[in-house]
């Protein structure tokens, strides 16, 4: 081809594909920082060259920018999604557990341990000087300090319970908000690829909002192929699944809404009521097996497994909130029973009947009483916010009227509160330094029979270490599956992270081919000069 | 791999957030002396802890349960003593008066007025206090032993009216002496009736006053007797107060190894943190240093 000014065109290709590259690059160094961002590069070519009929070859015309590509190994994604659901669990259960493990508040000398030992102290105190009114005061004061720990232990307990549901709730309009944002994404990614382009920062943002989602719930994501676009690529449709149900299907949405669960549908006897439970839009209820949103019920519903009091759905088998208050309540039930009526059961369901606090005589007794003052130590709070007297206590019926009593409402008798001579030392009337019933009690701290546990301080004891493992298991899955993700995330980096360096050698190497490129149009500018001006004039 | 100025940004901040976990948890070890602070840190170590922590209250307070039964036998043991000398000073005048061919019946009446004196003295002595309880009175702390004309106030059941303190996991002490094992020789106290020893000085007394020099040389034997009975019971009670020194002792020593136990469990060794954390102290002040100077530079920098 003798075209004059052919050379032209082919200058003006290269300048042409310089300034993309050289856009691409500025494109690159403005979202060095940007997250989520793959690194993108112009797939250049030589343009389609012209055959020259005379056998004299091929001429070339320059070359073209053909499109552009984002930098990105999905394959890491898929990893980075179901790496990170499980990182989203562990750091909930751990950040979770450690505010639990604050409550306990164990070794100091606030917790259950010093409270249990100063409490037993005062009635070794008492033991030696029964009659004594000081000594008295203060064992009503010391067991008054036991109650009131695990009143506030099973308060902050609901409290944070009812801070883990409000969660939930926070992470469903999460999922809920980012499953709008991916469909409508859905919607602008199809439309832009219609025509065969590759909507690259769109599917960047796509990929990082699913980069959140997958961390507070299990999700599964699929990009169906539907048919052929005009330009023989594949058209598909991107969806994601939570267990099986889909969340979002291309243009279609399916939220999760939370209801509040009636008493009559409580999961756990413990549970504080109106907890949330997640259904589908559609009504079908939702199942959550993993990332932060896992986490959250599991704390907040675990009771280790326990089938619920409606009898069919079983709690999740994590030890979590229910689970410890349930221990507590089963400690002062245990506690509170063989302390009043010196009943332990044995493991085989058997009842040792020692002497209890109801079997002893008020210290100012005459001689001729022959019943006991049936003064129960320990009762709970009632419904007037008021300790309960023994009286009250025993007419509140129920196979175990000990059932009764939670670690909230935990109470010493409304008889001591107001009279501490109802504190009941002697087995027999009249006798003031007769103290069997308080030689009982004293020997019930080393009664290994009361819990399976132990006696009742291994019982407490046994529950911190069990909290202190179940913390450490959940620092270290979580510390473990931190370190995954960032391998990934490093990963990631390494194929779609902006280099500066390399951006920069590029900024180089375009301005480089544009320069020459310009430079191509000077000398073909003087070629003509010398074509048009000079030449045969 | 292909590096990018956004992994070695992240990764900067990682491990300076890797030096600085380390460090606060030295810098805690070391503000406090403990390895732990919650039991998640190590739950073997907070579960010795809190096993320890009950152990030493508990020897703590039997400390001062042994204290205190001391101090109570050691009272009756005082008491007891005085009985002892009592006895004495009416067995001695027992043979002074038994000279019938020196002693005239106005003599023994003499006599009889200081025996007297020394029931009275006894019934006194039954009725000895620590701290407001009547130490022979049995359950009853609150009554009287004796009334002044020497019978039985209250009823003390010798069987079972035994006061025990503890001083160990399983382990006590009986602290009292039952007034009617000392003033009844070994048998019950009866209200209204009159033990042996007291019985003892009415019939030497009532000797003394007939001038029935037979009964009153008889009383030598008789005292001798009674005699025997308070050294039984003070042998009893020193070596009741002896066992409570062994126990102290035992318990001053199972103090110390709880203790050292305790302090071995959960406390730290000091020089050894200050090495770690000076340590520390050096990879993050590097970490930050070559941090620092890495992600500072880019070919930006070279390029004009």
């Amino acid at each position: 081809m003798r075209g004059s000014f052919f050379g032209l065109n082919i200058a003006l290709t290269g300048l042409y594909t310089a300034q993309r590259n050289l856009n691409i690059v500025n494109h690159n160094i403005s979202n060095a920082n940007t997250e989520g961002f793959s690194r993108q590069y112009a797939v250049q070519s030589a343009a389609t060259p012209i055959p020259m009929y005379d056998g004299t070859g091929m001429v070339g015309t320059g070359s073209e920018v053909t499109g552009v590509k984002r930098m990105r190994d999905e394959y890491l994604d898929y990893k980075y999604w179901s790496e990170n659901r499980t990182y989203g669990e562990w750091s909930v259960k751990e950040e979770l557990l450690a505010e639990l493990e604050a409550t306990f508040n164990e070794p100091s000398k606030s917790g259950f341990t010093f409270i249990f030992g100063e409490f037993y102290d005062a009635l070794q105190e008492l033991s030696k000087d029964p009659g004594n009114q000081s000594i008295k005061a203060l064992v009503r004061q010391q067991g008054i300090t036991v109650a009131k720990y695990f009143n506030s232990l099973a308060s902050h307990f609901e409290k944070l319970q009812a801070d883990v549901n409000q969660r939930v709730q926070i992470k469903v309009d999460e999922i809920n908000s980012l499953a709008s944002q991916i469909q409508e994404l859905n919607r602008q990614i199809y439309i832009s690829e219609l025509d065969g382009n590759t909507a690259n920062d769109l599917r960047d943002r796509r990929t990082l909002l699913v980069d959140k989602l997958s961390q507070i719930v299990n999700i599964e994501t699929n990009e169906i192929v539907v048919g052929k676009l005009p330009n023989g690529e594949d058209a598909t449709h991107f969806s994601i699944t939570i267990s099986g149900h889909t969340l979002v299907d291309h243009f279609t949405v399916n939220k999760l809404v939370v209801k509040q669960r009636d008493d009559s549908s409580k999961l756990n006897e413990e549970d504080i009521p109106n907890l949330y439970d997640i259904y589908w839009q559609d009504g079908n209820s939702a199942i959550i097996r993993g990332g932060e949103l896992r986490g959250y019920l599991d704390v907040r519903d675990g009771n280790d497994g326990k089938v619920g009091i409606n009898g069919s759905s079983a709690s999740p088998s994590y030890k979590g909130i229910p689970y410890y208050i349930r221990k507590l309540n089963e400690f002062v039930r245990v506690f509170a029973k063989a302390f009043n009526e010196g009943e332990i059961v044995n493991g085989d369901g058997t009842v040792t009947k020692l002497l209890g606090h109801a079997d002893g005589y008020r210290a100012d007794s005459g001689a001729g009483d022959t019943t006991p003052a049936g003064i129960r130590f320990f009762t709970m709070i009632g419904n007037d916010g008021n300790p309960m007297s023994s009286k009250d206590f025993l007419s509140l019926g129920g196979s175990d009227i000990y059932e009764n009593i939670t670690a909230k409402h935990f109470s010493v008798s409304l008889d001591i509160m107001e009279d501490f001579n109802a504190i009941c030392t002697s087995g027999a009337p009249g006798e003031l330094e007769n103290k069997d019933i308080l030689d009982s009690i004293l020997k019930m701290r080393h009664n290994t029979h009361m819990f399976s546990e132990g006696a009742p301080e291994d019982f407490i004891k046994s529950l911190v270490t069990t909290l202190g493992i179940d913390s450490q298991q959940a620092i270290r899955y979580s510390d473990i599956q931190h370190t995954i993700v960032s391998q990934i995330e490093s990963r990631r980096m390494a194929v779609s992270g902006v280099s500066i360096d390399e951006e920069v050698t590029n900024l180089v190497k375009f301005q480089h081919s544009y320069n020459a490129a310009a430079r191509m149009i000077t000398t073909l500018a003087e070629i003509y000069n010398t074509l048009i001006n000079k030449m045969g004039v | 791999m292909r590096i990018t100025n956004s992994m070695l940004i992240n990764n900067m901040i990682g491990y300076i957030n890797n030096n600085l976990g380390r460090m606060e948890k030295y810098q805690y070890q070391y503000a406090t002396g403990k390895k732990i602070q919650v039991p998640s840190d190590d739950p073997v170590v907070a579960a010795r802890a809190l096993k320890l922590r009950t152990d030493v209250s508990e020897v703590e307070q039997y400390q001062r349960n042994v204290d205190d039964a001391t101090s109570w036998l050691e009272l009756t043991e005082d008491a007891l003593a005085s009985i002892g000398n009592i006895l004495q000073r009416a067995r001695e005048l027992a043979v002074d008066a038994a000279n019938s061919g020196v002693k005239t019946p106005d003599d023994l009446k003499k006599i009889a007025e200081e025996i007297k004196q020394l029931k009275s003295q006894i019934v006194h002595i039954g009725n000895t206090t620590y701290s407001g309880r009547y130490i022979f009175s049995g359950y009853k702390t609150d009554k009287k032993l004796l009334n002044d004309d020497g019978t039985f106030a209250i009823d003390v059941d010798t069987g079972r009216e035994s006061i025990y303190y503890e001083i160990g996991i399983g382990d006590d002490i009986n602290v009292n002496v039952l007034g009617g094992d000392l003033f009844n020789d070994g048998g019950d106290a009866t209200a209204g009736s009159t033990g042996r020893l007291i019985a003892d000085f009415d019939k030497y007394i009532a000797a003394l006053e007939s001038g029935d020099f037979d009964t009153v040389r008889s009383m030598i034997n008789v005292l001798d007797d009674d005699m025997d009975t308070v050294l039984r019971v003070r042998a009893d009670v020193g070596a009741r107060i002896n066992r409570l020194e062994l126990t102290s002792n035992r318990l001053v020593s199972d103090n110390l190894n709880f203790n050292k136990l305790m302090s071995l469990n959960e406390d730290v060794d000091l020089a050894e943190i200050a090495i770690k954390i000076k340590n520390e102290e050096n990879v993050y002040r590097a970490s930050l240093a070559i941090g620092a100077r890495i992600i500072m530079t880019s070919l930006v920098d070279f390029i004009s």
